[in-house]
């Protein structure tokens, strides 16, 4: 099983920090993982993309993915490259405080208000991991214990002071419901991985 | 095995390491500073040396002078960089001083510099062109090893692919055989005992230990890349035993043709690759062979044509071979660009054969 997850969005939306994490997170569950980031030389509001193929047999893939069965969508600026790469009968996550819809009706559609949610958290700058958590509880893509443990790794020693916020985050993003027929996988990593 | 979630200069050093690398010197330049920073958090933990240089130049007469007194050593750049390395690498060539370059180039455009370059006498260098971050983290390891071996520099050729990509990798130690003592090198141990060593590229010698001289030495510096393009040539093949339609590239352009490949066999194109693995010495032999029964050889390369070059001189039927790569950078130039993808390649390969079919 292969599963290729695309993220977009705009500068200092968390895009390469969530899609590290997750990509992080799989490898910790014993996954094979492969991710490239994107970004323009500017950083915040620029076009910011990346890329993460997990699967639990060596990948077959390319660093340029050709077709994706997720997409982790925080802003719909650039969306529509993104767009034409995704499978029909993929799921596209959606962070509806500022995207109104997606037109992809072949497309399992799952918003969640993140933006909103991390506000509400006193974090909106964790709003990248409330919509990628929430992506993980839908369909079992990893643990939250992986990612907790993966964001905790990622973040760089000057920023320790959003550890607790990024933490609610992701718990937050946990409440989402399992989504059975958006199921990652279907053998669970176990606590020694799967390889 | 554990393996860990690697960027490819991750990779790159952790293999280098591994290498027993113990000397690396650089200067920033995009996609290559990855390299030199991970190269700069790691060496102290094994005690080694990282030196941001002031220049490519300096940096790579430091690597010089390390790799001389017998340590492992490395240098790197991007191709603007390594440019002004090119006196250090045929000097290094002619002087038989061992090291590795590592040119993180900005897209395909430097497979001369590394497979000619731009130095003076004859002299090449083994250069390696990995597909992938674990074939990199490989190649590595093998480049210490054949620099060591042959006495010589050698180059690693990637790419931003190569370094900036992340993959779940597993980075072991590889054992390519023993190695002679390196009784050459100038450490200073016979300093003040009349029998301290030398090393130079005319090897003039000393007044009471005449050397080999410029004739004898160059003549020697030859013949070892005779026997190293004998016995060094490298390549892979996928699905070329039945094809009628080869398709060449290398680095990593070449994962992009082998899912090409695929796609045109699904269609029922009997198309197969092949990857020069060493850039020099270039597979002639190999290719010659893979490409006997196939009516057409597409060349896929992302800069106007350089590695075509070496697939003319290795096949005799040039009318057989066709170009269908070129020069294509992204937005930032320090990339490739949108030619680096599975459509264009495709269609590149359908026009190839359509024109093909109607002449």
């Amino acid at each position: 099983m292969q599963r290729e997850v695309m993220f977009t969005g705009v500068g200092g939306q968390g895009i390469q920090l969530t899609a590290k994490t997750l990509a992080t997170a799989a490898v910790e569950e014993g996954r094979h993982v492969m991710l490239l980031g994107h970004y323009a030389g500017a950083m915040r509001g620029g076009q910011t993309d990346a890329s993460v193929v997990l699967g639990d047999q060596p990948l077959r893939t390319l660093p340029i993915v050709q077709a994706a069965w997720a997409a982790i969508v925080m802003h719909d600026d650039h969306w529509p490259s993104t767009n034409e790469r995704i499978r029909p009968g993929g799921v596209v996550m959606v962070n509806s405080s500022l995207i109104d819809d997606v037109d992809r009706p072949d497309c399992t559609i799952v918003r969640v208000p993140a933006t909103a949610r991390a506000t509400e958290l006193g974090a909106p700058m964790s709003a990248g991991y409330v919509l990628v958590s929430a992506f993980a509880a839908a369909t079992g893509i990893v643990s939250i214990d992986a990612m907790l443990a993966a964001m905790r790794q990622l973040v760089p020693p000057y920023r320790q002071q959003h550890v607790e916020s990024n933490e609610r985050a992701i718990r937050a993003g946990f409440e989402q419901e399992p989504i059975p027929e958006l199921a990652a996988w279907e053998q669970p990593a176990t606590a020694g991985g799967v390889r | 095995m554990t393996a860990k979630l690697l960027q490819g200069a991750d990779a790159i050093t952790e293999a280098a390491l591994a290498a027993g690398c113990r000397f690396f010197t650089g200067y920033p330049m995009l996609p290559f500073t990855d390299l030199l920073e991970r190269m700069a958090a790691r060496l102290p933990d094994v005690g080694g040396i990282c030196m941001n240089a002031a220049s490519e130049i300096e940096g790579a007469n430091m690597t010089l002078g390390a790799a001389a007194a017998g340590a492992r050593a490395g240098t790197g750049s991007t191709g603007q960089g390594v440019a002004l390395m090119q006196e250090t690498i045929a000097e290094a060539a002619q002087a038989e001083i061992p090291f590795v370059v590592f040119t993180m180039a900005r897209g395909q455009q430097d497979y001369f510099q590394c497979t000619r370059g731009g130095g003076w006498g004859d002299y090449r260098t083994i250069t390696l062109a990995p597909k992938d971050v674990a074939e990199a983290a490989e190649h590595t390891q093998l480049l210490f090893h054949l620099a060591d071996q042959y006495r010589s520099p050698t180059i690693l050729y990637g790419d931003y692919l190569i370094a900036d990509t992340n993959m779940s990798v597993d980075v072991q130690p590889r054992d390519y055989g023993e190695l002679p003592d390196k009784t050459w090198a100038v450490d200073g141990t016979l300093t003040g005992t009349g029998k301290s060593r030398l090393l130079w590229s005319w090897d003039i010698g000393k007044a009471d230990r005449r050397g080999l001289m410029p004739d004898g030495q160059w003549k020697k510096v030859a013949e070892k890349f005779r026997e190293i393009a004998e016995s060094e040539a490298r390549h892979e093949t996928y699905r070329a035993d039945d094809a009628d339609v080869l398709i060449v590239s290398w680095g990593t352009a070449s994962p992009f043709v082998d899912f090409v490949v695929d796609l045109l066999r699904d269609d029922g194109i009997r198309a197969g690759s092949f990857r020069p693995i060493t850039l020099w010495p270039f597979p002639e032999r190999a290719l010659e062979e893979a490409a006997r029964g196939c009516s057409k050889v597409l060349v896929y390369e992302i800069n106007a044509g350089q590695a075509l070059e070496d697939v003319r001189l290795s096949i005799p039927d040039r009318d057989k071979i066709e170009f269908i790569g070129g020069v294509s950078v992204d937005y930032s130039g320090m990339r490739q660009g949108d030619l680096l993808d599975v459509a264009p390649l495709r269609d590149r390969v359908l026009r190839a054969i359509q024109q093909g079919a109607a002449t």
